[in-house]
């Protein structure tokens, strides 16, 4: 009777750790289903350049609020009615400095009509906040970058507090087009042309 | 009967825990699928040497071979312009192994079909650092490390630092 008993009760904790090993699996998979979700995918075109599907195409944009390099608080929200491209590049990146002045020209083509871009620094080097120099650097570069290339639309620091929202951002550039209402339109990931930006602008701008 | 019983009983408990067991398994195991195309690969692959034998307290050079994954390209040591980081090799303090020296080679000119006016210079394939390294007497496992960041045509990957594990021995 007692044997039984033993027996009857070991057989419950394996059923109870069969159970939860289950509920952990599910639990595993949910979350790998959500990231890749979050994170989008470069789809093939046959004859031409993968396709970029971002998983925010047709949601709201992330919202966010950084800082611009004169210290200033800047909000997507605060430009709710405008056509809003969030370029997320970095100052290593040689293919972001290639489209920076097709960034600088189709933005003084289109500002009158509404349209604006904000560009994210996104070093992703893991500075800590209390890295005074580190950021002071990062800051230098940005700052030589920006007169350099005459880049007359805001710029932002810190993007990596706000990739994962958008996707993760595992590469660069990445470009998100947001229309008036604060919606993905389009999104692309590394170098395209001046063309696709364009187009995906007035897509932003509903033309 | 009874012996029937408790043979079946064992039977069953082997088989939940085999089965407890390989549920678990598929939890820990890495989920690497996920990842946008160009950050599914490994940028860059320490392939040699996994020991070396030094005379203890002298100057020794170890050739590390490295592999840049396919299509991809890293910054050579000089990089043509001052925003792009270059690789570098180093040894943490406090290892046993100094790092008094290395040497690497010259970066391959390229342009991007983008841009072709602009040159880049970096590693691509199979490329070589020479490492003059001093180590006190003794076994080190070593955990040196490369930083780099890697791009191909169209595309860049955050900076990155791998490990690259060497078992030197000093004698």
């Amino acid at each position: 009777m007692r044997r039984n008993t033993l027996v009857l009760f070991a057989v419950l904790v394996i059923l109870a750790t069969f159970a939860w090993a289950g509920w952990a699996n599910w639990q595993y998979r949910r979350q790998t289903a959500e990231k890749q979700t979050v994170m989008g995918e470069l789809v093939a075109v046959p004859g031409g350049t993968p396709q970029y599907i971002s998983p925010l195409d047709g949601k709201p944009a992330p919202a966010f609020a950084l800082k611009d390099i004169s210290g200033t608080k800047v909000s997507l929200a605060s430009y709710r009615g405008k056509a809003v491209l969030v370029n997320f590049w970095a100052t290593w990146c040689t293919p972001c400095k290639i489209e920076t002045p097709w960034l600088v020209e189709l933005r003084n083509k289109y500002a009158a009509q509404g349209f604006e871009i904000l560009g994210v620094d996104t070093e992703a080097e893991d500075l800590k906040p209390d890295d005074t120099a580190g950021w002071a650097k990062d800051k230098a570069a940005i700052d030589k970058f920006v007169a350099e290339e005459k880049v007359d639309y805001p710029m932002l620091l810190d993007g990596d507090s706000i990739s994962d929202a958008y996707g993760g951002l595992d590469s660069l550039p990445a470009s998100f087009f947001v229309d008036r209402n604060g919606k993905v339109v389009a999104a692309s990931v590394g170098l395209t042309s001046e063309g696709d930006i364009e187009s995906n602008i007035k897509k932003a701008l509903n033309q | 009967m009874n012996l029937m019983t408790n043979a079946s009983f064992a039977t069953a408990l082997i088989v939940l825990f085999t089965s407890a067991g390989g549920a678990h398994a598929q939890i820990v195991s890495p989920g690497a699928a996920n990842r946008p195309a160009i950050a599914k690969t490994e940028a860059v692959t320490f392939l040699f040497p996994e020991h070396v034998t030094v005379p203890a307290g002298k100057p020794s050079q170890v050739a590390l071979h490295f592999r840049v994954g396919h299509g991809l390209h890293i910054n050579s040591h000089t990089p043509s312009d001052e925003y792009l980081i270059p690789t570098d090799f180093s040894i943490p303090d406090g290892v046993g192994v100094r790092l008094a020296a290395a040497s690497y080679p010259a970066g391959t000119i390229i342009s991007l079909p983008f841009d072709p006016k602009t040159t880049l210079s970096v590693y691509t394939g199979e490329f070589i650092i020479q490492a003059r390294i001093l180590a006190t007497p003794g076994n080190h496992p070593l955990q040196a490390k490369l930083h780099y960041q890697a791009c191909d045509q169209n595309q860049c990957l955050p900076p990155k630092t791998i490990i690259v594990p060497i078992d030197v021995i000093a004698k």
